[in-house]
């Protein structure tokens, strides 16, 4: 298409691609801005032969949100602390208030334990969805190859697939539209007929995607509302309060939120779950590389009534691979954030529970030898730790966690590796648990709220416990959908002495640490084939299977 | 090309909106700009004909985001993100949702910028991060200020969503070396003329970008510099921004008969009593959110239980913090930089009793014939009075 005005390179073209020279390719292959990700990210690898032989991962924004919560109320941290991420301000504010009752020394009510479950829930679905199909499938699936399918056979592949239908035909000419009007708006200068696409995929699965990449708009909007209506609204919700929730429920808004938990695990059973089945055996050599260190984290999410994180619904635990598939519980004391290669100039490794994150002075510019990012570099018993759906999943499956493993099991079957949980450590692996999850997740949520129902019908039910103390020190450990995310809070005289987040992001993004040990996302690099230097594809899809 | 009416209602039905609940959303757009509802057709017509005509160029730069406007944008009704980024905007730079990567979304932004000097549409998400000469956020090998230093001059106007990037937001709070500050401000710093149009909260009210987008672009207000007009001050729309969350209130029955909530998850609060003790900044906030609510109307901050934090003034953590005290001393009348801006109820805001408050509302009050001595019903509360409140004075 002859675009007027808005591309130089785009150019989706409904025959085959121009060849790209493959597997001599040498060189740097940078990506930056890696898009399709919250927050700004640079990923520099080295390219040999066609294969990534290093990698350096640079987060680009230092906000200073510990800065500004020093000094305020415990309370408060619930709603600036949200602010660090607008797709997951659930988990963080969660954290936030978990650590103030941590500190303060408050157990909230049952009635509190069962909403915040089901808000969470609510934000892991909206997050799992939007990350799939809007963050991710277009690594996978190629709009421009969906203008070549047959209308008829997409109807008959997507019943084989046992996925949801959608007006096919309406949505290829709508992406017909775009191109013969010469605006290709959201998908300007894509990678189109780019090699790494799997060649052997048919048109028609590029037009259900395409298709359910529309439906996921809609789906990821109304996982939002259920947060909404327990929270006022999405993002950055409001009724998370130390000692509770402000959310005092209704018959009418819990049918509301049933009703909407209901529709959104339908969506997921009916189309995300085949969709996800139906792609995955085209990109199968994913299955070998793309694993990062071995070393996986979780602190665990949704609470059980004990509140012991060992007990939640996907528990805590931690795994070094090099010692075999065997989980061991997981404890924040063992966590320091190391800054030799960050733009911080406070002392390296400190358990983030009295830790400091002070900027440099004066910025001595980007290098890849010295400092090359914003973020810290954590390390769990001195190990580069993964965390994500990936090591909630597998963490879960060893602790024998029933819906995860009959889930898990099942989807070894169709990639061909049953009982070979192993292979999940890889790119594919790490895409596909966070599928899987989304399943496991929505299954919950509707026992939740039924769970909620029995407990009111019991009476006597309690959703707030004020808090009288005004010092200590305490910990918010949980987990975000894109992995474990800690809350480190002090409190003196009423008021936060010393704040500290470890968010997921950093644990997955991590530069070196002072031993020069890579971060899980640079280590994930290493090993992986690149087709074409100045088009890294199988690097983006790495880094954004991290969904950093 | 030719407009589809049909093609147009059979997409919204796919997504399970009727022609009549479509044409009821363009009704409440109507009154949200502050229209006639007669003008309802109108915005539908000119939401129908944006399907099939040619979209309007834009890009959505981020600054020290969380990306949460963005999420929001993406919780828009009618027309829904899909809508906004296939029928009306060709959004050629989007780094969360865009399909190119690395240099290739470089270009598509210098790119559009170029081509459409002049007649584009720049929206910007997050804080202008000026700290350590604005290394605070690289992008590129470059800085964001470059970004907006070679972008923001070719704009038609600069769409200013969330309170970072009105004002720097909570990144702006003391004592953060950061360096936030608002787009409008680094622009009016740098000589540089595009106007800028504000729309404060945390995040943005996707339905505020939504009116924005048919006034300026559909109605062809932009074209003509009308919507320019439609401004305050602080470049907020007043048809949104023109009356405090308090006026609009459903709770605000209850805090003239002084009907409080003072105790999260008590009895009061299941009356859906007023939040105004636990620290509403609702009288001091300028929004329609209680009118145009969040997520498609489910809810909003106050009808689930929370206090207003006041998300939508100038400096908002600093000036609502504590958010669960009550209402703090606010900056008056220093405008973006200093503080709070709204004198109507400056009473309220340095009382901190609710008998300031009910004083200073004397106006609306006095025409509803409640107020004398101001109400009987709220006399000090041991709740409060344990802790620490005293009459008259936070």
């Amino acid at each position: 298409m002859a675009s007027k005005a808005t591309t130089s390179t785009a150019t989706p073209t409904t025959t085959s691609a121009t060849p790209v020279p493959i597997s001599a390719a040498s060189g740097t292959a940078v990506i930056d801005p890696l898009t399709r990700i919250e927050g700004h990210l640079r990923v520099e690898c080295s390219v040999e032969g066609g294969v990534i032989t290093d990698a350096w991962v640079s987060g680009g924004l230092y906000r200073g949100m510990e800065t500004v919560l020093k000094g305020r109320q415990p309370a408060d941290a619930f709603y600036v602390s949200q602010r660090i991420c607008g797709v997951c301000p659930v988990s963080h504010g969660h954290g936030a208030t978990m650590a103030a009752e941590s500190a303060l020394g408050v157990t909230i009510p049952n009635g509190a334990r069962i909403v915040r479950n089901l808000i969470e829930a609510a934000e892991f679905l909206h997050s799992h969805v939007l990350w799939f199909y809007t963050l991710a499938a277009l690594d996978y699936v190629d709009p421009s190859k969906a203008l070549e399918a047959d209308i008829a056979d997409t109807y008959a592949l997507a019943q084989a697939a046992g996925t949801s239908t959608a007006d096919f035909g309406a949505v290829q000419s709508k992406l017909k539209t775009l191109v013969e009007g010469g605006q290709l708006s959201i998908f300007t200068n894509g990678w189109f007929g780019h090699p790494a696409y799997a060649q052997d995929m048919p048109a028609e699965l590029h037009l259900i995607a395409v298709a359910h990449y529309l439906e996921a708009l809609e789906i990821q909007a109304e996982a939002a509302r259920i947060i909404a209506i327990m929270g006022g609204k999405f993002p950055h919700f409001m009724t998370s309060i130390p000692g509770g929730t402000s959310w005092v429920p209704t018959e009418e808004k819990i049918d509301d939120v049933l009703f909407r938990f209901m529709r959104v695990r339908d969506w997921v059973y009916n189309t995300m779950i085949p969709d996800t089945l139906a792609i995955a055996p085209f990109y199968a050599d994913a299955l070998s590389y793309g694993a990062g260190t071995g070393n996986f984290l979780a602190w665990g999410v949704f609470n059980d009534p004990s509140m012991e994180m060992t007990k939640r619904y996907l528990p805590n635990g931690a795994i070094f691979t090099a010692q075999g598939l065997k989980v061991e519980d997981a404890s924040p004391d063992k966590v320091l954030e190391y800054v030799e290669h960050s733009w911080f100039k406070s002392e390296s490794g400190l358990n983030p529970q009295d830790g400091k994150t002070e900027a440099v002075d004066t910025f001595p510019g980007y290098d890849i030898n010295d400092k090359y990012s914003w973020a810290k570099a954590p390390r769990y018993d001195g190990k580069s730790m993964e965390v994500g759906p990936l090591a909630r999943m597998l963490v879960a499956y060893l602790r024998g966690v029933a819906p995860v493993k009959s889930i898990v099991d099942t989807a070894l079957t169709a990639l061909g590796a049953a009982g070979k949980p192993e292979v999940l450590v890889s790119l594919l692996g790490r895409v596909a648990a966070r599928n899987l999850e989304t399943a496991v997740v929505a299954d919950w949520s509707v026992e939740w709220v039924n769970e909620l129902i029995g407990a009111i019908k019991e009476g006597g039910i309690a959703f707030y416990e004020p808090i009288e103390k005004d010092a200590g020190k305490g910990a918010g450990m949980w987990e975000a959908p894109r992995g474990a995310l800690g809350h480190f809070m002090n409190v003196e005289g009423g008021l936060i002495s010393n704040y500290q987040v470890v968010t997921p992001s950093t644990w997955d993004i991590s530069p070196r640490d002072a031993e020069g040990v890579r971060g899980p996302m640079e280590e994930a690099l290493i090993g992986a084939p690149v087709l074409d230097v100045e088009k890294p594809m199988e690097a983006a899809r790495i880094a954004r299977s991290f969904d950093p | 090309m030719a407009h589809e009416d049909r093609a147009f209602y059979d997409q919204l039905a796919e997504r399970g909106v009727t022609r009549r609940s479509f044409l009821k959303y363009c009704g409440s757009v109507a009154a949200m700009l502050g229209l006639a509802e007669t003008m309802a057709p109108t915005i539908a017509g000119a939401v129908e004909a944006a399907a099939g005509s040619k979209l309007y160029p834009a890009v959505w730069v981020n600054g020290g985001a969380c990306t949460g406007c963005t999420e929001s944008a993406a919780q828009a009704t009618y027309p829904d993100i899909a809508q906004i980024v296939l029928d009306i905007l060709s959004l050629n730079y989007i780094e969360t949702i865009m399909m190119a990567t690395g240099h290739e979304a470089d270009v598509a932004l210098f790119d559009t910028a170029e081509a459409n000097e002049g007649n584009f549409i720049m929206i910007y998400e997050g804080t202008v991060m000026t700290g350590l000469e604005g290394n605070t956020l690289r992008i590129a090998g470059k800085t964001g200020l470059e970004y907006i230093d070679e972008i923001a001059p070719k704009a038609a106007a600069v769409i200013a969503v969330g309170s970072c990037a009105v004002d720097g937001g909570w990144v702006k709070a003391a004592p953060n070396p950061a360096g936030g500050t608002g787009i409008s401000m680094y622009l009016k710093e740098k000589g540089i003329a595009t106007p800028v149009i504000n729309l404060p909260t945390c995040p943005v009210n996707p339905e505020w970008i939504v009116a924005i987008i048919i006034d300026a672009l559909l109605l062809g207000q932009l074209a003509d510099g009308s919507i320019l007009d439609k401004l305050d001050e602080y470049g907020r729309p007043k048809f949104i921004f023109g009356q405090t969350i308090h006026d609009n209130c459903p709770r605000r029955g209850h805090f003239e008969n002084g009907e409080f909530v003072y105790q999260f998850g008590s009895a009061e609060e299941a009356k859906g009593y007023c939040l105004y003790p636990v620290g509403c900044k609702g009288p001091q906030t300028q929004t329609n959110c209680p009118i145009v609510r969040w997520n498609n109307s489910v809810s909003w901050c106050v009808e689930s239980g929370s206090p207003c934090i006041g998300c939508a003034n100038y400096n908002w953590v600093d000036n609502g913090a504590p958010f669960l005290g009550r209402m703090p001393q606010v900056a008056i009348g220093s405008g973006p930089q200093g503080g709070g801006f709204n004198p109507g109820v400056v009473g309220a805001v340095a009382g901190g009793v609710v008998v300031g408050a009910l004083a200073v509302h004397g106006i609306g009050m006095k025409a509803a014939g409640r107020i004398g001595e101001g109400p009987a019903t709220e006399p000090m509360k041991d709740y409060d009075a344990k802790r620490g409140a005293k009459g008259g004075e936070k």
